[in-house]
């Protein structure tokens, strides 16, 4: 098993305080629970410091932890016999550290020394979450997912260890971003009669190109020409179930939403969300002397003031 | 070999009773019982005599347990934390959604 310092983990010194390690989880836990931060690696970091303080706060894991000597952080380590034939939990003479991992260790140590561990005890199997990044064009069709996880379960001796499952999940169409999918019974397996966990999977939409998902909505930049916008036009426009034509009314202001009902992606109760086009009057970045003579003839022609509210209303600031 | 999940279902469809919830959340009846009072998780119908609980009540129930263990965190804490999360759940829904309306960079 890889040897972890608990202490560093909880920046302390090997010497500290009940009090100095509690502080010191409490510090942390707020700088990285996932409730908390968004930070990339804040789960796995809170794990760390959440494990670390599960040992140390308690006076019987921690002289255990101790006796194990301070070793390199990642360093392959094997509890001595005299270690292992010292702590093992009472009436457990199977006890071996061989295979687990220092969490699991001590895990195992959990009933205490001669206070038993309740072995025979019903426990309920772990609940397992797993997120489940899917594009918009999963989302519209449905998709079929390989999970391969590593789950808590419960060996014949009642102790947690991590079990490799293999699984194909069909994620049916009207998935949306944050929805949750619920598996009864397949998350960790319950121990003795107790009931297993469920799986859940999180889904999460990834970052399209072009469509924005707003629920089972979808948003879409629609960029016109000023002429365009000026005069109206026929467009096509792209859906995740195929293109198609949309009309532009004339004198369509920059922003306006235009509504494509039931292009956007599906429910999951069989109905549909819109697709809605969002305008942007887009100019040529360089334009040709023959363009610019039509704009600046265009000019003249037009008595149109984009800004003639600005002398009205800021007059009214004085 | 991979083995195929079938019986899935979406995590909104759910209603549950209370003893439902806390076996599935871990949390004491008492402590279900007094995140009800406070309103921090609320059946589907409250002029129900057998209250059944949807999938919010039984994220926020889960996330309830998962915090007061992480935590320590007692009775009075622990709704003011729930109510707190779920604003700013709700906060964030209202940005992404917002952000989706809004046009994009000109390409």
């Amino acid at each position: 098993m890889k040897y972890k310092d608990y202490y560093a983990i909880l920046g302390l010194e090997r010497g500290a305080s009940e009090e100095q390690i509690k502080k010191a989880y409490r510090r942390l836990a707020r700088k990285y629970h996932p409730d908390v931060s968004k930070e990339a690696g804040a789960e796995e970091k809170f794990k760390e410091v959440a494990e670390a303080y599960q040992t140390l706060k308690d006076t019987d894991k921690r002289a255990a932890y101790d006796q194990l000597g301070a070793q390199r952080p990642g360093e392959e380590i094997r509890p001595p016999p005299d270690w292992q034939q010292h702590w093992q939990p009472s009436g457990d003479d199977a006890f071996s550290a061989e295979g687990l991992d220092l969490s699991e260790l001590f895990e195992r140590l959990r009933g205490g020394r001669g206070r038993g561990g309740g072995v025979h005890a019903s426990m309920p199997g772990q609940d397992y979450e797993i997120a489940v990044p899917i594009t918009i064009a999963d989302a519209y069709q449905g998709t079929e997912i390989d999970l391969d996880l590593n789950m808590p379960e419960y060996d014949a001796q009642g102790q947690l260890r991590r079990v490799p499952h293999a699984f194909k999940a069909r994620i049916p169409k009207g998935a949306s971003d944050g929805q949750r999918l619920r598996v009864p019974g397949k998350g960790g397996k319950g121990f003795n009669g107790g009931r297993n966990g469920d799986l859940y999977l999180n889904i999460s939409l990834r970052a399209h190109p072009l469509y924005r998902a707003s629920g089972h909505d979808l948003y879409l930049d629609l960029p016109l020409a000023p002429w365009e916008a000026v005069l109206g036009t026929s467009v096509e426009v792209p859906t995740p179930g195929g293109p198609v034509r949309l009309k532009v009314p004339a004198a369509t202001q920059a922003g306006r939403h235009l509504r494509l009902p039931r292009r956007g992606l599906p429910t999951p109760k069989g109905g549909q969300g819109d697709l809605f086009a969002v305008v942007l009057i887009v100019v040529p970045s360089v334009v040709s002397e023959p363009e610019a003579a039509l704009y600046r003839q265009l000019q003249s022609a037009s008595a149109f003031d984009p800004r003639a509210h600005f002398s009205e209303e800021g007059s009214h600031a004085h | 070999m991979r083995i195929e999940l079938t019986e899935m279902m979406w995590f909104e469809q759910h209603a549950v009773s209370l003893a439902e919830l806390a076996e599935l959340t871990s949390l004491s009846a008492a402590t279900l019982e007094e995140l009800v009072s406070c309103g921090a998780i609320a059946p589907i119908d409250a002029d129900d005599p057998q209250p059944r609980f949807g999938a919010a009540a039984l994220s926020a129930a889960r996330h309830a347990h998962r915090l007061s263990e992480d935590f320590d965190l007692d009775s009075q804490a622990l709704p003011l934390v729930l109510g707190l999360l779920e604003r700013i759940d709700g906060l964030e829904l209202q940005l992404r959604e917002l952000r989706a309306r809004l046009p994009g960079p000109i390409r």
